[in-house]
């Protein structure tokens, strides 16, 4: 059982915070970061730690506890500030994101970060190894939910169509695939980069479970994410989001790929993301 | 060839003695069943084994992922595509994550022969060294073989072992116990000395004979553990040799050669050193063994042709 259990304007009040903490972590980074990336993905990563997945600080050797893989690396300050608020490590830390030896490095390394489950960065690799971890979990007869997010430039690595193929085949219905469908990559919108759509029809062709949702809107992640149930397919849940998403001079902006804010425009994204 | 066996019978064996001892181990297999001999251990275990297709990198992705879970991830699949078309789930799932993956590299060196070079791994050693976290060993004998393995599986953590896709005649006694880092004397001799690694220490071992012949004494060192390394050891063994051979199926370039030049440079050693195996910048023939060897200058004859020319110009 998840250890929060937020209601739905918690979890909003909650990625509120999220996002405040994104804004001053990449604004102490004295190495750049991927502002728009972490944005993108808050909503998901704040209803999966504190509404969804079976894990807790306390419990990282729970054999049965759910595993959540951060495959679009990148995205890490996000995934840093979700930790944090759910105890994993001291929020002091946040303050330390890509400073020399820091316990929170550019991209997640478990051997520096407590509650990391995969070293990830180069992409394509969260889906294999949540593969061989779904085949363990089914094997051990656990209960245990294999999650991960990935980000649509990202399935342009095959890879991830490799694993799927595999996922599909040995029926991995504890397996939870996230793409985190924000319409931008590095050099610029993914439809023209490389067109990865109809995304839908891809993952039902590769035999999924394919279901969809507004991801930056916490009731719509929250009841797609309460909605899945094993049915011998491993599922898919395409969350259409907006890259940026909370800032409204980084939301949607290319640019903010690999920015960070600095002067008056950390004080304007404060002001934009204040409590209610 | 006495008591010749091939090496992906001898790691079957030892994973079916494993599963027998209580041991949790998961072969992972990229549509490889028959290069990695493993039906023996399917009929004992039909449920036990992950076939995930002809895919290398969710092979070495997925024995990650099975190692996080708990389990002993075996992959067993040709060298080559294990290393190359696999090299960064090998890098950073493995390697950098640091799980209990044991990758199994079958038919390595030039193994496939006339099959040609996509089928050759004779840079398998010279990459994964440059990997952390993972241990390297290449077997030259059935028995070694064995020992290397039930190792491995008792050891938490990466390693990758390389095997040669022939059967190998055993070269030690059964007192031969191996242990990870040490070298292994196979001979004593003044004049020269060979260092070899995997199923070219056969080659090194009959050229020495054939060197004897004619009146040259051969130190034969075996070096079956690529990582860990008792480069102290080897510098002792080297010691006092003014000539050394260095001899692999594996490219000149970061293999066992380069081991030995490492350690007679960082030991302050004055030997001159040869090293045998596929040229700088060259791939192996394809060809079958025998011929190949020969060609490459890596068989007994290529080894006493090195050694009389290195005597000749002392």
């Amino acid at each position: 059982m998840n250890p929060f259990l937020l209601s739905v304007p918690e979890l909003e009040k909650k990625a509120r915070a999220v996002r405040r903490h994104i804004i001053n972590l990449n604004a102490n980074s004295p190495a750049g970061g991927h502002t728009g990336a972490d944005l993108s993905q808050v909503e998901l990563l704040t209803a999966l730690y504190f509404r969804i997945l079976n894990c807790a600080p306390e419990r990282v050797e729970d054999r049965d506890r759910d595993i959540y893989i951060q495959s679009k690396g990148h995205a890490v300050g996000c995934y840093y500030c979700v930790l944090a608020e759910a105890g994993y490590f001291p929020l002091a830390w946040l303050e330390t994101y890509q400073h020399a030896n820091s316990h929170l490095p550019g991209h997640p390394v478990k051997q520096k970060t407590p509650g990391i489950e995969l070293n990830t960065g180069a992409l394509g690799h969260g889906l294999p190894v949540a593969v061989g971890l779904a085949i363990a979990a089914k094997r051990d007869n656990s209960k245990r939910r294999i999650f991960l997010i990935t980000g649509d430039g990202e399935l342009a690595e095959g890879s991830n169509w490799e694993a799927a193929m595999a996922a599909a085949h040995y029926q991995l219905d504890n397996l939870v695939i996230i793409n985190d469908k924000n319409g931008l990559q590095l050099a610029g919108a993914t439809r023209e980069i490389l067109n990865t759509d109809p995304l839908d029809e891809k993952w039902r062709a590769f035999g999924m479970e394919v279901s969809a949702c507004q991801g930056n809107d916490m009731h719509a992640v929250v009841a797609a994410l309460e909605s899945l149930t094993p049915c011998g397919k491993p599922h898919v849940l395409i969350a259409h989001t907006t890259k940026g998403a909370g800032v409204s001079f980084i939301a949607g902006k290319p640019e903010w790929h690999h920015r960070v804010p600095k002067g008056d425009e950390i004080t304007l994204a404060m002001n934009e993301l204040k409590d209610l | 060839m006495n008591n010749a066996e091939h090496l992906a019978n001898v790691m079957v064996t030892a994973f079916i003695d494993a599963v027998g001892q209580g041991m949790d181990i998961i072969p992972v297999v990229a549509d490889s069943t028959s290069t990695a001999k493993i039906a023996p251990f399917i009929e004992k275990f039909p449920d036990r084994i992950v076939n995930v297709g002809i895919a290398e990198q969710t092979l070495v992705g997925t024995a990650a992922g099975l190692a996080l879970a708990g389990k002993i991830a075996v992959t067993c699949n040709a060298a080559p595509f294990l290393i190359a078309r696999a090299n960064e789930q090998v890098k950073v799932d493995v390697c950098y994550n640091n799980t209990n993956v044991k990758l199994f590299g079958l038919n390595a060196g030039a193994s496939y022969g006339p099959l040609a070079s996509t089928h050759h791994a004779i840079d398998d050693i010279s990459v994964v060294r440059g990997f952390g976290n993972i241990q390297i060993f290449a077997p030259s004998s059935p028995l070694e073989c064995r020992q290397i393995i039930d190792y491995a599986l008792a050891h938490v953590g990466p390693v990758y072992i390389r095997l040669d896709g022939k059967a190998l005649p055993e070269l030690h006694d059964e007192s031969y116990r191996f242990r990870p880092g040490a070298i292994d004397l196979l001979r004593d001799g003044n004049d020269i000395a060979l260092v070899a690694m995997g199923s070219t220490v056969h080659e090194a071992v009959d050229a020495a004979s054939r060197l004897a012949d004619q009146g040259i004494t051969t130190r034969v060192i075996n070096v079956p553990s690529i990582r860990p390394l008792d480069r102290e050891a080897l510098s002792e063994s080297l010691r006092g040799m003014d000539r050394v051979i260095s001899v692999e199926e594996h490219n000149v370039n970061g293999g066992v050669g380069s081991i030995v030049a490492e350690v007679l440079a960082e030991y302050g050693h004055g030997a001159k050193l040869k090293r045998l195996g596929i040229a700088d910048g060259d791939y192996a023939i394809a060809a079958d063994r025998k011929d190949m060897r020969a060609w490459h200058g890596i068989d007994a004859a290529g080894i006493v042709q090195q050694a009389l020319n290195m005597m000749n110009h002392a």
